[in-house]
């Protein structure tokens, strides 16, 4: 980083603050471009970032060395907050804890992309505002990048943790697409219309929704597209369904074996898959017994999103080396720009002392073969003199000391 | 021609194993657009090679190259992957393609390790109907190795899928409907091949008045059986019952049956084979 320059980072989130105080902290993304320019008016803040979402509200701001940017942050954002709520970093702090949100490090889900989503909406805002300059910009173009290369480099986004989404999954694996499937949801309570919705948007070829209150399965039907039914139907509609999701609350299992036709049963070319998401559950035990049909209920798909957990969990070692990797990048990047300056004056130093030494020794009159050979060389002097720099900036932070660093803030968190 | 031969002879079991690695990084997840990119291509240098592979030896034996236990194995490997190819490109999956081209690495590096590297002339110049007869009971051979490795994996996920063990190593195959597709293609290609073999042996059988031909003939049987065992798993969506899983573990043992058959076949005590 430019040593006249500190980078600041203040902000709340799930870790620090409960959804009561987030909520009245949230900036809508009407008020976003007016918030980071307001920040920007603050004397030696120069460039500024804001990040709101549900689950956090959070500033970077870029302010000359010696400006109180955290207070002013606060001041302007997070007024009446305690201390315990705010979290506040500084220079590689903050960049550690800018590169684990854009991976999805910090957030509530481990692992979850949508936040790249509002980080890359937050900086296109910030840009039309005007408010983003030569560090912020790359520096959150490479906040995008760490985020998308973790993810798909590692296992930390992989694997769904919704159990309803499991079971969609699971289903997914008898028959891959969903086009030719015929759905049956039992009961259209939340659980029941999130699947549904799941299904539709994974192409499901039909839908039919039994219910005890027949009112309340029409009203399904119509936002959802498919059929309504009285539980009355239940068997007749559940021998012509490829798949079967129970979502009822009920004190004695509702699909029983009798609820299918054996004889179709086995005569199916594929087997029919039962996902009972109900607690307690609605689908009998002695339904796994029947032939050609699979049963998962919440305890299997519990299951598998615990694993989905384990692995992202895992992904842990692996994150941290892109991390590490990427922020020595990104520091060596900054060290060699604030060089520029310094590089522009020294080319221009060699051209001129190269201009002067000809002219002495040929009086004006250097040949031009004479010339072309001053060139070279002062070109050549300047790329090694330039290599050089190029090395010294990537050794100004090793990607040792920067492991320590990112140990430390992970120990403070 | 001769030297030509000997490379490709070496490099065949090498480029199997990398189709084979390859298709087996897709078993293990979804890989990058390069790597994509570098596995089709691969199994279809592959491909192209061992086709070339062949049309060399046919140059150096003056006539159909498939003379001998080895070649007769190459070719089957070389059919198989030719019908993985088709079947797992009409279906856009590549997940069991490890281990169906791990199988083929097997069967090529023994081919080429125990085979002739440079082969003698023929001793004798097959007709046409000889070479069809051979072609497509290889091509029969082939599809029914795919079919029923697919059966094979089919049983294997639902069995998985049955106990609720989800993730590991079959996480990756297709899904059950894409396996019973492969299974059923592959069973389809086999029992037209099967037809049209059979059939043109029957006939080669009568013309050459083959001594110890017979209807009865146990190696006769059993092709026949097959051809009835993989017509029905090839249309097993239009029979009664004969659903997914009973098609698949047909597929599978209809193989252990077909490798059975084929020994019988090449087993050298089989007279009238030995005449060809």
């Amino acid at each position: 980083m430019d040593a006249a320059l500190t980078l600041t980072l203040v902000g709340i989130s799930h870790r620090t603050a409960s959804i009561a105080v987030r909520e009245r902290y949230v900036v809508q993304a009407s008020d976003l471009a007016d918030c980071v320019r307001i920040l920007t008016q603050s004397e030696g803040i120069r460039e500024a970032w804001l990040v709101s979402t549900c689950n956090r509200t959070e500033a970077l701001v870029v302010s000359d060395r010696g400006t109180q940017a955290e207070s002013k942050v606060r001041a302007h954002l997070f007024r009446n907050l305690g201390d315990e709520q705010l979290y506040a970093y500084e220079d590689v702090q903050a960049l550690i804890h800018l590169f684990r949100v854009a991976s999805g490090l910090d957030s509530l889900v481990v692992g979850e992309s949508e936040i790249l989503g509002q980080m890359k909406r937050c900086m296109e805002q910030a840009q039309a505002a005007g408010t983003l300059g030569p560090v912020l910009r790359p520096l959150l173009q490479q906040a995008l990048h760490v985020g998308k290369r973790v993810r798909s480099e590692t296992a930390l986004g992989t694997g769904t943790l919704s159990v309803a989404r499991v079971g969609i999954d699971m289903a997914g694996r008898v028959f891959g697409r969903f086009q030719n499937v015929r759905a049956l949801i039992v009961g259209t309570g939340e659980t029941g219309l999130l699947v549904a919705r799941h299904l539709k948007e994974s192409g499901i070829g039909e839908l039919a929704f039994v219910n005890r209150t027949l009112e309340r399965a029409v009203e399904a039907a119509n936002e959802l597209g498919g059929s309504a039914h009285p539980l009355g139907d239940l068997t007749r509609i559940a021998t012509r369904a490829d798949l079967v999701v129970s979502c009822v609350e009920a004190e004695t299992p509702l699909v029983t074996p009798a609820s299918f036709d054996r004889k179709l049963l086995s005569r199916r070319d594929r087997p029919m898959v039962v996902i009972d998401l109900s607690v307690p559950r609605s689908v009998a035990r002695e339904v796994r017994e029947l032939d050609n049909l699979l049963v998962y209920d919440m305890d299997d798909l519990q299951r598998v999103v615990e694993e989905n957990l384990r692995l992202r969990g895992d992904a842990g070692d692996a994150t941290s080396s892109i991390l590490i990797a990427e922020l020595h990048k990104f520091l060596a990047l900054r060290t060699y720009a604030s060089f520029t300056p310094a590089i522009a004056a020294m080319r221009e130093r060699f051209q001129s002392v190269r201009e002067e030494v000809l002219d002495n020794l040929t009086h004006g009159k250097a040949a031009p073969e004479s010339i072309q050979i001053a060139h070279e060389l002062t070109k050549r002097l300047l790329d090694a003199a330039l290599d050089s720099m190029k090395e010294g900036a990537r050794n100004a932070r090793s990607e040792e000391s920067l492991d320590r660093e990112y140990r430390r803030f992970l120990e403070n968190l | 021609m001769e030297a030509a031969l000997q490379a490709l002879s070496v490099t065949l079991p090498s480029l199997y194993l990398l189709c084979a690695i390859l298709h087996g990084m897709a078993f293990a997840g979804q890989r990058g657009a390069r790597t994509t990119l570098l596995r089709v291509w691969s199994l279809r240098a592959t491909i192209v090679l061992h086709a070339a592979w062949f049309l060399t030896r046919a140059s150096l034996v003056n006539g159909f190259p498939v003379i001998d236990l080895a070649s007769t194995a190459s070719c089957v490997v070389f059919a198989s992957a030719l019908v993985y190819g088709i079947l797992a490109r009409s279906v856009q999956h590549a997940g069991s393609g490890g281990i169906v081209l791990g199988m083929m690495f097997i069967a090529q590096w023994m081919a080429s390790a125990f085979g002739d590297m440079v082969p003698g002339p023929r001793p004798s110049a097959l007709g046409n109907p000889q070479v069809l007869h051979i072609t497509t009971m290889v091509l029969a051979l082939a599809a029914v190795i795919v079919s029923g490795v697919h059966g094979a994996l089919y049983m294997l996920l639902l069995k998985s899928m049955r106990k609720a063990e989800f993730g590991g190593r079959l996480s990756h195959l297709p899904d059950l409907e894409l396996l019973a597709r492969i299974m059923r293609g592959g069973a389809l290609i086999g029992f037209l091949c099967i037809t049209i073999g059979m059939n043109v042996g029957i006939y080669l059988a009568h013309r050459e008045q083959l001594p110890g031909f017979g209807y009865r003939r146990g190696e006769v049987l059993l092709t026949m059986l097959l051809w009835v065992h993989f017509g029905a798993i090839a249309f097993s969506r239009h029979i009664k019952g004969f659903n997914a899983r009973r098609a698949s573990l047909a597929a599978g043992l209809g193989l252990a049956v077909l490798l059975l058959s084929l020994l019988l076949i090449l087993f050298p005590a089989v007279v009238f084979h030995s005449r060809l």
